[in-house]
């Protein structure tokens, strides 16, 4: 059996954690391979939760599926789909799944998704779902109810260590740790100098810090030009060494920024991500 | 305010097409103030529709009239000193929604249409300019956000600060467009009350956002209740 992802951010070791995407549509053989392939290389994986407001499979099946095959699961939900009965619903079918590990995210706008008429619900916020998550583990819901038998939760929330302006976003921040999050997920690192700042706010004997790394390939790079992927905040001039990269250059680049973080020690671990190329992450690795 | 824009032209053609007597009705207040249903507006309608038959050798009726508010049956009632409904086979309303549905109440034998749709209240920021500051949600935290509501600026609704995205103190749905809590953070800082936003804001009470909500005064409580 997996260590906990709690154990694992306690036991003082550097983390490797990694995302990947549920599918779209019924067929989880490619996640199944994903998995067979990460297990031994990453601490804990996220699955996201209709990540860039994409229709996907709901995040609890590959998640379910990962402790079957003995990986340990962060389950990333977003307030954006379902309203505060659903939120605390989908929480205790995780749990009641065996999965305590829960990223709370507020979720990117849907208008950059595949469902652009949607209506976004954010009938409360992540600090919110970070509190009411932390209730159903005391035993009770947001409506003060008693529930019949408590889930176990591990919460975190995400942070961006690019945020413009930063001291609202760090308010929030707090706001989350306050609320309940043990460990915070960055949103993709491109410039150290900004976590480095970052991890002088957070206090990391109370909370742990997984800095995300994302790997840049060629034809993404219009896609991230002048913030056109939300909450991504890609320098000019990483843009301009990926526009005329390869492959291999583009994971040792992403490969470069995580050995740099390990090496200077400036958090607690990092999260992976490499949405459509999640093959490439272990040779990241 | 409340504002609204008037429908495509083409849209309203065709809710009227058929019809042989129109009753353009205007109001006066606030679509008359944000241009979309006045008594102007109602005059550039009435000659585009007309124009518009006359190029397809169809013949209608078309009058205007614009009372002064259509959400208030005192001012409904006036029309009929002014016009007689039955000669008409169709109203064309330039209100908002309650304008229009209070008209459809009380000429409850005719057919009422809209010709705008209503969009926000929101407030004149300059000549020609409009823009949304209230959802009416019937819990107001504006004491608590330095005097800008989230729940309306924020394209989110949060109400505990900034989501990951904002980037220039712009919105991440639009580089044009100010991010709210960044606004809400300046402003707090400004007058001195940066403290509230480190309080962590319930979820909203949307029970006291039931719709559609019904309000009488105190002062008028026995004699509707």
């Amino acid at each position: 059996m997996a260590e906990s992802l709690e154990e694992a951010l306690r036991s003082g070791k550097f983390l490797v954690t990694a995302s990947i995407d549920a599918p779209k549509g019924t067929d989880l053989e490619d996640s199944l391979r994903l998995i067979d392939k990460l297990k031994g290389v990453v601490d804990a994986l996220g699955v996201s939760d209709n990540p860039c407001a994409v229709m996907h499979m709901s995040p609890w099946a590959v998640c379910r599926l990962a402790l079957e095959k003995g990986v340990e699961p962060i389950m990333h939900m977003t307030c954006r789909d379902r309203n505060r009965l659903a939120l605390q619903s989908d929480l205790l079918a995780a749990a009641s799944l065996g999965i305590k590990n829960i990223l709370c995210v507020s979720g990117d706008h849907v208008k950059f998704g595949d469902h652009a008429d949607a209506k976004p619900v954010h009938d409360i916020d992540s600090v919110h779902l970070l509190t009411a998550a932390k209730a159903l583990a005391e035993g009770k819901d947001m409506a003060g109810k008693s529930l019949n038998g408590c889930p176990a939760f591990f919460l975190g929330a995400t942070a961006n260590t690019d945020a413009d302006p930063l001291e609202p976003h760090l308010i929030k921040v707090d706001k989350k740790i306050t609320a309940g999050a043990s460990f915070l997920v960055t949103h993709p690192v491109f410039n150290i100098q900004h976590l480095k700042k970052f991890m002088e706010h957070v206090p990391r004997s109370k909370t742990k810090v997984l800095a995300g790394i994302r790997l840049l390939v060629p034809q993404d790079v219009p896609k991230y030009k002048d913030g056109g992927y939300p909450g991504l905040f890609v320098p000019d001039y990483t843009l301009e060494e990926i526009k005329g990269a390869t492959m291999a250059q583009c994971v040792e680049m992403a490969g470069g920024l995580f050995r740099d973080i390990k090496s200077a020690n400036l958090c607690d671990g990092v999260h992976v991500s490499a949405p459509g190329h999640e093959q490439m992450m272990l040779d990241l690795l | 305010m409340i504002v609204a824009k008037r429908k495509p032209f083409s849209e309203i053609k065709e809710s009227v097409s058929g019809s042989k007597n129109i009753l353009i009705l205007g109001c006066g207040t606030c679509v008359a103030v944000c241009l979309a249903g006045g008594e102007k507006e109602v005059g550039i309608l009435a000659s585009q529709l007309k124009m518009a038959l006359a190029l397809e050798d169809l013949r209608a009726n078309i009058d205007e009239l614009t009372i002064e508010r259509q959400c208030d049956r005192e001012f409904i009632q006036e029309i009929n000193n002014k016009v007689n409904v039955d000669d008409y086979d169709l109203i064309l309303s330039t209100a908002c929604g309650a304008g229009v549905q209070l008209v459809s109440d009380v000429f409850d034998h005719k057919v009422v249409l809209p010709a705008l749709n209503t969009t926000f209240i929101g407030v004149a920021e300059g000549p020609g300019v409009w823009t949304e500051r209230c959802r009416s949600c019937s819990d107001c935290i504006l004491a608590e956000t330095g005097g800008i509501c989230p729940v309306t600026i924020c394209a989110k609704g949060l109400l505990n600060g900034p989501c990951g995205g904002a980037r220039h103190g712009k919105c991440e749905i639009d580089p044009e467009r100010d991010c709210a809590w960044t606004l809400i953070y300046n402003r707090l800082n400004k007058i001195g009350r940066l403290d509230r936003m480190q309080r962590i804001l319930p979820p909203k009470k949307y029970s006291a956002d039931q719709y559609p909500a019904r309000i009488v005064h105190e002062a008028y409580r026995r004699r509707y209740e």
